[in-house]
Order: C-alpha cells, then structure tokens, then sequence
C-alpha cells in the first residue's frame, strides 16, 4: 500500500477526507480476513494500479489462457490480477447448490463510497453489474480503465477499491472453485454448466478446477495408473460415441422439420396439438408392434387361407372379407399352436390375455406417470398463476420465425393487453342483484340444455342402434345390410361435428367474466356429449350385442368400431377440407368481417381424444386396431398440416399450452382410459364370449381361461410359486383392502405435508415483503441522516440493529433455501439488491451535498456498511459451517 | 456449424472471426424478433459494444435457447434482454420498452399512455416483491417460475 498512500498523501482531497481512514482501516479489515500478507499486498496493488493505466481493456483477452498456471502457482499475484480480469462475472445467484455461502455485500461495501466521493459512472453500474454478472464486466472493466485515465486524483481511490473488489472476487472465485472441486465430476459439469456465464470464462473455471483437483490428487497418489487411464479413455470413448449416436438420432426423430416449421409459424400453442398426436402415434405403434408380434404372428402361422371375396365397400364397413382375417377377434383360435419339429407350444388364450394386459398396464403406468410429471412441471403454483405480469414477461414466444407471424401477434398481444385493461376497470363495476342471478340462471339453462342434448343425442343413438341389430336379423341382400351398418357410425360423428358448434353457440350466449372460464366449460360440454355417446355404445355392445346370441358377437362390437373410426377419420378429413377451406373462401371472399379461420385446438385434441378411446376399447375386439389408428393418424397430421398452413391463423387467444397440455393428458387418463378399463373388466370377468368363435370359445368368461391356467400349473411342483402369487395376491380381496388402505393413508399423510407447506410458504411471502419494507424503510433512514447531517454513531447504531436481526433472518433464509428455491434465492439476494438498488439513488443525492458534508456522512454510511458487511462475514462463516458437515 | 453460413469466405479462421450484427440478423431464426438487437447486444462480447459475434458467443447464445439449458439460465438471459439499460433491474422505462416491442412499434397496435402507465403498474404490482419500484433478477426468476410455459417458449430451433 505503500505507494499508494505516498501519493494520497500528495493529494491534498483526500488526505483531508476521513474516508481514507476508512478505506485503510477496511483494507486492514479484508486483508486481515483473507490472511494475506501485507507484502503481497503491496506488490499486488503496485502492479494494478500499473496495469489499470496502462488500460486493462487490451488485456482482458490475453490473460484467462494463462489462468491455470497461475492458480497452481504459489505466486499468487498472477493469478489475482486474472481473476480481475475475468473481472465480478462470479455471479451471486449462479446456484446456491455449488456456492451456498457466496456473498455479495463487502465489496459491495466497498464500491459505494467511492460512488459518494468521486462520483464515477462505472462504479455505479459496476455495482448494478454485480447483480449482471457475465460479460458486461468486461467492457464495464475497459470503461473503468479509461475513466481511471483521465481523473488522476481518483485512480487512487478506483484502485483500492478495485483491488479490494477483486480480493473478494478472487476469494469468491477460490471458493467456487474449491466447492466445484469437491464434488463429483458428474456434479461439476451440471454445476459448470448452470453458472449463467460466456463459454470462456465457464472453460476458465472449468481448467481451475481441473488443476485444484489434480493437485490435491497428486500429492495424495503420486501417479496415476495404468488402470485408471484406461478406464478414462473408455469412458472418453464412451461419451464419444454417445454424442455421436445422439446427433444420429436426432435425424431419425418424426417430422422434424415440420414441426419446426409450425412453430415457426404458429408458436408453440398450435405446436402443442400436433405434439400431442405424435405421442399417442408413438402409443399406438407400441401397441401395434406389441398385438402384432404376440398375437398376429403365430396366428398367421397357424391359419389357413381366406376365401372370402373383397368388394370395396369392406374397407369402409369392416365387415365381409375381413371378418375372416386376422383384424378380428373371431379369427382367431383357441388351439395351442404347436409346431411340429419340436414340442414347444403356444397358448392362444393365454398369450391374447397377456399381451392385452399387460399392455394396458404398461399403458395405464406410463398414462399416470407422464400426467404427474406434467402436473408436477405446470400445476406447481396454481392459485398464484393468473397473473398480467407473468403473462406479459415471458409471453414472447422467441420459437416464431416469421415476419408476418410476428406482425400478427404483436397485434393480438396488443389487443389482449388493452382488453385485460379493460377488463379490470370493468371488474370494479360491480353487478347487482339482480343482474349477478341473471346471470346464473343464464348459466344454468345453458348448462341444462347442454346436457339435455348430450342425453338426447345419446338416447338416440341407442334405439338407432338397437334397430340396426334388429336390422342385421331381417333377411335383405349382403351388400344393404353392410351398407345399413353404415347409418350408425355415420349419424355418431355428425353428431360429434355438429354438437361442438351448438355448444360454441352457446358460448356466445352466456357471458364468461374470463375467456378462461369459457373455454373450460366448452371443453366439459364436449367431454361429457363425446364421453356419453362411447359410453351408450359400451352399453348396448356389452348389454345387447353380447346376450344375442349372435355368431361370433366380439367380431361384430370390432366391426362397429372400425365403422365408427373409419366414418369419424373421413368426417375429420372433410371437416378440414371443407370446414376450414371453406370457411376461409368465406371469410376472405364474402364477408370480410369473419377473417380468415382460427385453429381450435381444443376441438381437434378432443376428437384424437375421442377416436383414441375407441382405439383403446377396440383393441380387444380387434388386435391390429392400432395399426389402422396409425394409418390415420399419419394422414391426419400431413392434412392437419396442410389446412392449418392453408386455410388458418394462429389462435388469437393466450393458450397456455403446458397448462393445457397436462388437462388434456388428464382427460385422455380420466374418462377415456379409466372407461376402458372398466369396459375391459366387464368384457372379461362377466361377459360369456361367444361359443363358435374366438380364442376363448366354450369358456363361461374369458378370465377362466387363466383359472384355468393356474389349475394345470397347479400339478407342477416347479411353479407353485406362480400358483401362491395368483392364490393369494391377485386372487384374494384381503391382499387389494390392505394395499388400498396403505394406499389411502399415504395419500392423506402427503396430503397434511402439502398443507403445512402451503402455510409455510405463504409466511415465507410475508417475510419476504417485510423484509422489503425493512429495507426501504432503511434507506429512507440512511438518507434522512444524509440530509439533515446527524451524529455519525446514531447511525451506527441504527445499522448495528439491522445487523442484529441478521442471523435470524439468515435462519430464515436457510429454511426458505431448502423449501423452496425462489424465495431462498429472493432472500439472499437482498443484500446484493438493497445496495444495488439504492447506490443510484444516493448518488443522484450526492452531487447535491455540499462538500463540507461529506466526511460526516461518508462516515455514517461507511460505518453502516461496515457493520453490515461484518454481519455478512458472520453469515458466511455461519453458512461454511452448516454445509461442513 | 451454422456460423460457417453466415461468415463468408473466411472460414478458415472461424474461431477468431466477428461476425458484425447486421449479418447475425440476418438469420431467419433471428430477422423477425423484436428483441433482436438485445440478444445481439447480451451475448457478445466484443469489445466495441457493436453487437459483432464470435463463434463462441454464437454457441452460448444457442445453448441458451436450447432445449437443455435449464430454465434458470433460461430466465437470467431473459432477464438481460428484457434488461434494456443494462443496470441490474427492470425499472419502468425497461417495461416499458419490453411492452413497446411486445405490441410492435406501429401506430394503431401502441398503447396509449393511460393504458401503459396502468399495465405497468399491474405489472410491478404482481411481481415485485419486496416493493421497491423495480424487479429485479431473482423476482424475475419467481415470476417465470410460476409460468410453466416459458421454457418451452424461450427457446431457438436451428
């Protein structure tokens, strides 16, 4: 410091000002707290304050390579002036998991009364900077560095300061790295890589630690062996390879291109249903892959030749030739298949049961798990959520890449934004009395009518059915009968086109207070008529189609569902064509008002909802359902595709695509699949399947044919414990009460935990928002002093009773860090923000203050921000300490 | 890779080269955003402050639009483009502009000055935590936290 204070001392400013005082009894402070020599000291001040005239900004490019060396080295001034160079990137918030006692405040402390004094720009944004972190600082640096140039009487102070700033960044940077070195190296990479910083400076922290770490490696094991070396290099070669493999299946993954192409076009919301059918795509190709290679192939085995004719009309009705393939149920038989060359079988009963299990197992665990995992993403916080700010920070969709695009959604943005304006104006109206039960009862009639049609529409499809059957049992020519079987599909999905529209009417007519709510209450419409109708038809398969004696009835409730998806893919593909072309002449042409049409995509995810659940019911019936429902949904995407590009817009409302995302999964879950599961049971345990036909023909359910199974297991001693598994678990209903009762009590102790946590966090949001008032309520004390020039060691004072409450706020903080991220986070970095904050706000004061004030109140702050940052040393030691162990 | 479309015949080299920003914007992922010259301006770090790019400034800048950053890297370069000022925190002329670029520059998609001061004021209210007038990173990354849909929007696909 030597050098340094000579030339104070030359300076007549600051040798009279007490901040020198200050500034040395603080540099005695920090340097007492890092242990560092006082010679080194020296050097190292001497050399930067060299180096920060010869202008630091030239040299920012040259150092980092030279980093790892240095930090190996004893010489330790080397490396000092590095980490300067790499300059405050050492960011507060990079993760409190690698750095939790990283504080920002002493050199905070230190930066602010230099703004006081000489008043310099970068110091100011130097501060803000450190909230920043990453590349600023090196033109904040370079700025600094020419400042430093042209006000000599400053330079002195701007040194200090700046070496005192990049001791703690160096300190910080140590520990970073010491804490980064410590941990596996499958941690380190994760941690490296969530450190928010340019790629140098992560490849910077990356080789320091690399060098700490083979430095305490080698001083515990001298050389590394051949074994170890080896292994390195096979998981180099590993990792190669799987990179490689990665960027190969990359290219192989479905519709790449286009998808992209939609988001660029439409954004992510539109995005969301065609990602939404390419994952029950991927679903039914399992399911396909799995019926073809258990079921089909041995059948096709075993099976003779068909010789039924082929006309046309089967390809719509299902029925004819191909009742005698393997599409269907009635197909196949009953035998064990046996080949002849050795004496192993095939049980047909057994490997249809099976395969149709367990793949619904395996469909209902991978339903629940990709639900969860959506309702743990999206659902976190959900009372909080309807927030204009929220919306408005991160609406942008940075995915759309078009001009026009673009054009035309600033243009929604702006309208949303002017109506949700209004919106809250209009909230403060309030409704009357009589207006509010006006408007219930509109809700309600709306509601009655609406189920009112779905009840109908259901009814009628049950009597239209039931004729049919009647129908099917008079005696008229093949090809009117099959033609006949057509009325029923055909009428169900006009009725799912035509319902939708009634119900949007609907929607018109009553007046939601959010589109939000609208928009649920049409999709719960359209849910209950699509669930109602699948529903009516369950019933008359099982209930009538089932008792009438028919030949081969399984083949018939087959035939009805591939009907009835065959007839709905076709209305889907004329409801695009014409619907949304249409519409578009209309709209382009005729009457402008209308515009070009929007994409619903509520109403398409419903109707892939909607045909998935028939797929699911007809895989019993027919096992290669799958393989038609990806026939169609392929189609379906390309003209989906081509219609939305054609004939559409993006929709003009917020679609919160994850939010609906997850109802949607939800909904496929709840009524479709849980139904069909019901559906199957019932279809399995209780329904006598059909005496001519099928795999099972001659049993009493299907599910005797596993009792059956077991009983023949049973006379083996090499498989009872299949036997005792099925006796006792899967058999018995004591074995399902316990499992539900654990079950129940798990739930409600999950269900107390999220309670308590909801209490917990909502006076962890209070605390936050005192802690905020605190703060404020500070700096208005702090300037108060400023101005009416009070004794210094109230001041002191007054800051010595905020840091008093620190360590309990720093319980606090810990708690919050371990509960829940966010507000951890808010309330470590309050520190860094309150100094951030208010340092612009003084100096706009200070140039104000006349010059004789300035020593008193350079003290009191000096004073407050020393107090603090003691109050700061004491937390992180305390931080260190709880992390030890 | 894709750095080797933009630079011209210098190729050979690619790891010292600048890319100026006129020809950053040019990319057809970048030429309709309305925060282009801010992501520019974050993620280079050349020396003039003109926005230029390196290679490595282009590999950061697509690592943090891809689809494995995390949402907290996510959300800190958020917050530095919606930074307009560069001073650490959002304050009401940053909103301001952020909103300005959201509904675009023409005359009949603008708000008007009631409308931008109440929106603002919405805004502040909702997210600003500790009531100090301005939003800072981590109340940023609160805000986004709680919108699930960010991640999947705050994103780039070459």
């Amino acid at each position: 410091m030597t050098y340094h204070y000579n030339e104070a001392f030359e300076n007549p400013d600051y040798h009279y000002s007490e901040t020198l005082e200050i500034d040395r009894s603080r540099e005695r402070n920090s340097s007492f707290h890092q242990n560092l020599p006082e010679s080194s000291l020296d050097d190292d001040s001497l050399y930067d304050s060299y180096e920060g005239r010869s202008g630091r900004g030239q040299r920012n490019q040259d150092y980092p390579m030279a980093i790892p060396m240095a930090s190996m080295q004893p010489g330790f001034r080397y490396s000092h002036s590095a980490s300067r160079s790499t300059g405050p990137n050492t960011n507060p918030y990079g993760n409190p998991h690698t750095n939790p006692s990283f504080e920002y405040e002493p050199e905070l402390a230190y930066t602010s009364p230099s703004t006081f004094h000489a008043v310099d720009g970068p110091y100011v944004r130097r501060s803000s900077d450190v909230s920043d972190g990453g590349s600023f600082s090196q033109r904040y640096n370079r700025r600094q560095a020419d400042l430093v140039y042209r006000m000599p009487s400053s330079l002195l102070r701007l040194d200090s300061n700046a070496e005192t700033y990049n001791k703690d960044k160096y300190k910080q940077e140590e520990k970073l790295i010491k804490n980064l070195a410590s941990m596996s190296s499958r941690e380190r990479v994760k941690a490296i890589q969530k450190t928010p910083k340019t790629m140098k400076e992560k490849r910077d922290i990356r080789n320091k630690v690399l060098m700490e770490k083979t430095k305490t490696f080698v001083s515990s094991s001298t050389r590394i062996n051949c074994c170890t070396q080896c292994l390195y290099k096979t998981a180099l070669f590993y990792r190669r390879f799987k990179n490689g493999l990665s960027e190969y299946l990359h290219l192989l993954q479905l519709w790449q291109k286009t998808l992209k192409v939609i988001r660029g076009k439409f954004g992510t919301s539109v995005l969301s249903y065609f990602v939404f059918l390419k994952w029950l795509l991927t679903f039914n190709i399992f399911s396909f892959l799995v019926n073809f290679s258990f079921i089909t192939i041995p059948q096709l085995i075993a099976s003779g030749p068909n010789n039924l004719s082929f006309n046309g009309l089967e390809l719509l009705t299902g029925a004819g030739y191909f009742k005698k393939t393997v599409l269907y149920y009635g197909f196949y038989t009953n035998s064990t298949i046996t080949k002849t060359e050795n004496n192993s079988s095939y049980n047909m009963q057994l490997a249809y049961i099976f395969t149709i299990g367990i793949y619904f197992i395996i469909c209902f665990f991978s339903l629940v798990y990709s639900m969860a995992k959506s309702f743990c993403k999206n659902f976190i916080n959900l009372q909080t959520y309807s927030g204009s700010a929220a919306k408005l920070l991160c609406i942008w969709d940075f995915n759309i890449t078009n001009e026009k695009a673009v054009k035309l959604k600033q243009s929604n943005l702006s309208t949303q934004i002017k109506e949700s304006l209004s919106e809250v104006t209009l909230e403060v109206l309030n409704l009357s009395l009589t207006q509010r039960i006006a408007r219930i009862a509109i809700h309600l009639v709306v509601w009655v009518a609406s189920l009112g049609i779905a009840a109908a529409c259901c009814a009628g499809v049950y009597f239209l059915s039931r004729n049919e059957l009647q129908l099917l049992e008079g005696n008229k020519s093949e090809l009117e009968n099959e033609a006949a079987t057509l009325v029923l599909p055909i009428v169900v999905s006009l009725l799912n086109l035509l319902i939708p529209f009634c119900f949007a009417l609907f929607g018109l007519i009553e007046k939601f207070q959010y589109p939000r709510h609208q928009l649920y209450a049409t999709i719960i419409r359209n849910v209950c008529l699509k669930i109602s109708i699948i529903g009516i038809l369950c019933y008359y398969w099982l209930n009538d189609v089932a008792t009438s004696e028919k030949e081969c009835w399984e083949s018939l409730v087959g035939q009805d569902i591939y009907r009835l998806i065959v007839i709905d893919f076709i209305f889907c593909l004329l409801g695009s064509f014409f619907g949304e072309f249409v519409r578009r002449i209309i709209g382009t042409k005729c009457c402008k008002k209308l515009g070009v049409p929007e994409f619903d995509i509520a109403r398409n995810v419903l109707d892939l909802i909607y045909t998935q659940t028939l797929a699911w019911i007809g895989i019993f019936f027919a096992p290669l359902m799958p393989a038609m429902q990806i026939i169609s949904f392929f189609i379906i995407f390309y003209v989906k595709k081509v219609s939305l590009m054609r004939n559409c817009q993006p929709p003009r409302k917020v679609w919160r695509a994850s939010q609906m995302t997850t109802l949607f999964i939800f909904l496929l879950f709840f009524p479709s699949f849980t139904g069909v599961l019901s559906v199957m049971a019932v279809t399995i345990w209780r329904l006598t399947p059909s005496k001519q036909c099928g795999p099972f023909q001659g049993l009493t359910s299907v599910i005797h044919a596993v009792s059956g199974w077991i009983h023949v297991l049973d006379s083996y001693s090499s498989s009872k414990w299949v036997v005792w598994i099925y006796r006792n678990l899967i058999g018995s209903v004591h074995f399902f009460f316990i499992l539900t009762v654990i079950v129940l009590i798990i739930t409600y102790l999950y269900w107390q935990i999220i309670e308590g946590r909801k209490i917990m966090v909502r006076l962890l949001h209070e605390q936050i928002i005192n802690e905020g008032k605190d703060k404020m309520f500070l700096l208005n004390k702090l300037r108060a002093l400023q101005t009416s020039k009070l004794d210094p060691p109230k001041g002191e004072q007054q800051e010595r009773s905020s840091s008093s409450y620190q360590p309990s706020r720093q319980d606090a903080l810990q708690m919050t860090a371990s509960l829940e991220r966010p507000f951890g986070r808010n309330g470590r970095d309050f520190y860094a923000e309150s100094s951030s904050a208010g340092i612009p706000e003084k100096t706009g004061l200070s140039p104000a203050d006349e010059e004789g004030h300035q020593p008193g109140i350079s003290e009191t702050l000096a004073l407050a921000l020393r107090a603090r940052q003691q109050a700061e040393w004491e937390m992180e030691d305390d931080d260190e300490e709880d992390f030890r162990p | 890779r894709f750095s080797e479309l933009l630079s011209k015949e210098e190729r050979e080299s690619i790891l010292q080269k600048r890319v100026p920003k006129s020809k950053i914007l040019t990319l057809p992922e970048l030429r309709a955003n309305p925060f282009q010259d801010r992501i520019c301006w974050v993620f280079s770090t050349s020396e003039d402050g003109d926005g230029s790019m390196s290679f490595e400034d282009f590999l950061d800048m697509l690592s943090v639009f891809s689809d494995s950053a995390t949402s907290e890297i996510k959300s800190h370069y958020a917050f530095r483009i919606f930074d307009f000022d560069d001073d650490g925190t959002l304050d009401r002329k940053d909103l301001e502009k952020l909103v300005n670029c959201l509904t675009g520059e023409g005359d009949e998609t603008r708000l008007s000055e009631s409308e931008m001061d109440q929106l603002i004021q919405n805004i502040l209210e909702e997210s600003d935590i500790d009531k100090d007038g301005t939003i800072n990173l981590s109340e940023f990354q609160h805000v986004i936290s709680r919108s699930p849909d960010f991640a999947s929007s705050f994103k780039i696909v070459l």
